[in-house]
């Protein structure tokens, strides 16, 4: 049996935690309110210089950036929010001056220091904001933090690495998709994309790699940006790569690159008993490079058993100009006006009479 | 007690006050175990709040926004007689912040002009549809349609009525990306609400199938164009309760399941998950009332059944708004449904509690679901009456159980204040100082009253599900938002 004391001095605990809890709210509420006055107010004066900064030229930028290295660190640390989201605005002599305020008040260098701080957060932020002030001198510490053991710092530094465009990288980059600290495919290929046609070369490289993901990042970069040098390659990974992830990414490239030489193998691509995805892409593909050649294989896989596969073969024609349209013309009047491929002919061209056509069917397609 | 007292109160009437006195001891315990569960929950949830917060500045929103490799999204958005709400609903769907996305509206035999008012103002064409039959569906696709013109990434499709599970199933079967957002018609979400809720399947997209989202009160709170501009408290006391208990509850309870790695329930009002993991579960469960739950806790189970490492996360960032019942019969008949479906569930998978096989979710989730909300009705109001009763027999002592009465509510106050704390400290959304003290009503009146009716609708809920009573939906009456006004009323009957 739990004593009555004890209770009694529970209840008068509880009471006096409830007492606390009643004005840390009220508390909280109340800091929060005049920090944010205070920030305000301390921005205030400063502000306008940073805008003036903006557009100002030789000699006079030269004089703001000045004053505004020579603000104290409380007006910084109110202003520096205000920077970064410029940066992310601004091109040109605009983005120069605001990276050069960065070195000038210490802060880029006090991000690379901060690289290899014990603390993930601090890491991670300098990542963001090196990234940001596109700092390639930090590039190779941030190569060794793709290898950091905090999985949202090996993002923040693959996502940097992106925005520094330093074609060095690549390698780490497709090196870091696999092993025990992984980033995720996504945001490898979003940093690769933004390197350019500098980097593709390296990025080729990759489609040798022994790790299938590295290799079918590197087959999606090379869509994606539209490396037509590397058709062959990329056909190559089509035909011959043993494992089905890329192949898929492979068929997506070839619709994107849009050389004929991707005809063949796209092709050979769609018969049924290869994997639901890599039809339902290489379909896709097919209508995206716009070869009539395509048309009596299309038209034929409007009756796959697959509605996904029939659907996009369906879309693709209606890409394929009046060639594909003849030919859905032709199966929805058909002789099985009931049938499977009539039935997605026909909701094709209803589509397309609307001008609502759903290209991307890509339900099946792995993240 | 003594001997001669007992010998001349005689045995059944002894047995009667040692019953009474253990059962009373079981409500004392019962009553601890729940708050200091939801403590333990609270305290986790704000390590992840804090560790996200402090994490934010990289936490690389604006890159998803931005890159053509975030996963394209299907919004599917299942309306049953909306019509006085579904326009604004859909635009501000599809002026959410996302590269690719969809809406897919499905119209579950509605009996008023939902399908009629979204073609006159989206200017939609009738076409002719296949509909794949990746899930069953019972209600026929009867008609599918598209803007003219094409640019709106918009597809409306109305069927044959069969429940809130049947047009989501349809709507998985149209859904053309490999995610699928379930919302509901009248879910308010805030601009970067996908961007949110989609980020850990950028992260992980090799093991995260779902992931849900916060649902805040909406009562009370100013809506411009289908979008919270200026949350508020709700001025109805009933509203305020509510908004405290959905931030203790499905906020921070769900932020600590998540990290605890056994999250079971995903709000129907906003949820995405892999669309080919739902398929391969079969789809929502059209003969369960809960079916938002029942298809998070299906997930489990077929990807422990399969051996397949995975995860199902809880997003923390305030993103989606509902409005809750503001009269108490709603109110009733929404925690009647609510704890019939939890019944459901918990009947239908009972396998999986307690079995190692399905790890923290069988071991630590289903156990707590079963014992402190599944039978919290039954604690609760036996409580009510033994208790009393206990001290009309003699078998607690009347200081004691106004002490021990105290030291619960101080308890639960305890705990729901900190939960406003943590609110308040991680995004304080509500901006005026009136919804503190507002809030803080809330947490006082909580527990007078309010608790007490839950349990009674409750224990309700858990009756029509084990004689099985028909399945209604009942009518959600809303009273709309702050200016412009979104009142509608009687929408959302469902069969």
């Amino acid at each position: 049996m739990i004593s009555e004391g004890l209770v009694t001095l529970a209840v008068l605990s509880l009471l006096a935690v409830v007492i606390v809890l009643s004005t840390l709210i009220v508390l909280i509420r109340g800091v929060r309110s005049h920090e944010q006055r205070r920030r305000e107010r301390t921005a205030e004066p400063v502000r306008g210089l940073l805008f003036e900064l903006l557009c100002a030229e030789g000699d006079e930028q030269n004089r703001l950036l000045e004053r505004l290295a020579a603000i104290d660190r409380r007006a910084w640390s109110a202003l520096e929010p205000h920077v970064a989201e410029l940066l992310e605005k601004v091109s040109g002599g605009a983005r120069t001056a605001l990276i050069r305020l960065y070195g000038l008040r210490g802060a880029t260098a006090a991000a690379v220091t901060d690289l290899t701080r014990h603390s993930a957060v601090r890491r991670g932020r300098a990542a963001q904001v090196l990234g940001r002030l596109a700092h390639t001198p930090a590039v190779p510490t941030l190569c060794r933090l793709l290898d950091d053991r905090d999985p949202e710092v090996r993002r923040a530094a693959a996502r940097a690495l992106g925005r520094c465009r330093d074609p060095a990288a690549v390698p780490y980059l497709l090196a870091c998709l696999t092993g025990p600290r992984t980033v995720p495919p996504g945001v490898v290929t979003h940093a690769l994309s933004a390197l350019g046609p500098e980097g593709m070369r390296s990025v080729a490289v990759g489609l040798d790699h022994p790790e299938h993901l590295a290799r079918a990042v590197a087959v999606e970069v090379l869509g994606e940006t539209g490396a037509v040098s590397r058709t062959a390659e990329v056909v190559h990974a089509l035909r011959a790569d043993t494992h089905a992830e890329v192949r898929i990414r492979a068929a997506r490239a070839l619709g994107r690159l849009g050389m004929p030489d991707g005809l063949e193998p796209l092709l050979a691509a769609v018969p049924p008993g290869r994997p639901v995805a890599l039809r339902i892409v290489a379909v896709s593909a097919l209508g995206s490079l716009g070869a009539v050649a395509a048309t009596p294989r299309l038209a034929a896989l409007l009756d796959d058993t697959d509605p996904h596969v029939a659907a996009t073969a369906a879309r693709a024609l209606l890409r394929l100009g009046p060639q594909g349209e003849a030919a859905l013309r032709s199966a929805a009047d058909g002789s099985r006006p009931d049938g499977r491929a009539a039935a997605h002919a026909r909701a094709a061209l209803a589509e397309a009479a609307v001008g609502g056509t759903r290209l991307d069917v890509r339900a099946e397609v792995a993240l | 007690m003594s001997a001669v007292d007992q010998a001349e109160r005689g045995w059944p009437l002894d047995t009667l006050h040692s019953l009474l006195a253990l059962c009373d001891h079981v409500v004392i315990v019962y009553f601890l175990a729940i708050n200091t569960v939801y403590l333990v929950l609270i305290t986790i949830a704000l390590a992840e709040i804090v560790r996200g917060l402090r994490r934010a500045p990289f936490a690389g929103h604006d890159e998803a926004a931005a890159s053509p490799f975030t996963p394209p999204v299907s919004v599917i958005m299942p309306a049953y007689n909306e019509s006085a709400g579904i326009i604004e609903a859909v635009r501000a769907m599809l002026l959410l912040r996302y590269p690719v996305f969809e809406v897919v509206v499905v119209d579950d035999g509605s009996t008023d002009d939902t399908v009629a008012a979204l073609r006159a103002d989206f200017d939609l064409a009738e076409v002719e549809y296949v509909v794949p039959d990746d899930v069953p569906v019972r209600g026929r696709v009867t008609s599918v349609f598209l803007p003219r013109g094409g640019p709106v990434r918009l597809v409306v499709a109305r069927k044959d009525n069969g429940g809130k599970a049947d047009a989501l199933n349809a709507g998985i079967n149209l859904a053309c990306y490999p995610l699928v957002c379930m919302v509901d018609a009248d879910s308010i979400l805030d601009s970067q609400a996908l961007l949110a809720v989609a980020k850990p399947f950028g992260d992980d997209p090799a093991r995260v199938v779902a992931s849900g989202g916060v649902v805040g009160v909406a009562n009370g709170c100013t809506v411009v164009a289908g979008r919270v501009v200026e949350p508020h408290l709700s001025k109805n006391l009933l509203g305020r309760v509510q908004a405290v208990e959905y931030l203790r509850g499905f906020f921070l309870g769900r932020t600590g399941w998540s990290k605890v790695g056994g999250l079971l329930i995903i709000a129907g009002a906003f949820g995405l998950f892999r669309r080919d993991a739902v398929v391969a579960a079969g789809g929502m469960d059209p003969d369960c009332i809960g079916e938002d739950a029942e298809l998070v806790v299906r997930l489990h189970r077929h990807m422990r059944d399969q051996n397949r490492a995975y995860r199902i996360v809880f997003v923390t960032e305030p993103i989606s708004w509902s409005e809750a019942p503001s009269k108490l019969k709603v109110l009733a008949r929404q925690r009647r449904r609510w704890h019939r479906g939890l019944t459901e569930i918990l009947r239908k998978h009972r396998r999986m509690i307690g079995n190692p096989r399905y790890g923290r979710v069988g071991l630590l989730a289903l156990p707590f679901y079963v014992l402190f909300e599944l039978l919290a009705p039954i604690v609760e109001l036996a409580g009510l009456i033994l208790v009393p009763l206990g001290v009309l027999l003699g078998a607690v002592n009347v200081d004691f159980l106004w002490h021990f009465l105290l030291a619960a509510y101080a308890y639960a106050l305890v705990v729901s204040l900190l939960s406003v704390a943590v609110e308040e400290y991680a995004y304080h959304r509500f901006t005026r100082w009136r919804d503190i003290w507002g809030a803080l009503v809330g947490v006082a009146a909580e527990n007078i009253g309010y608790r007490q009716l839950t349990a009674w609708w409750r224990l309700r809920g858990m009756w029509d599900a084990l004689h099985g009573a028909p399945r209604v939906w009942g009518a959600m009456t809303r009273t709309g938002f702050d200016p412009p006004d979104r009142a509608k009323e009687g929408g959302g009957d469902r069969a």
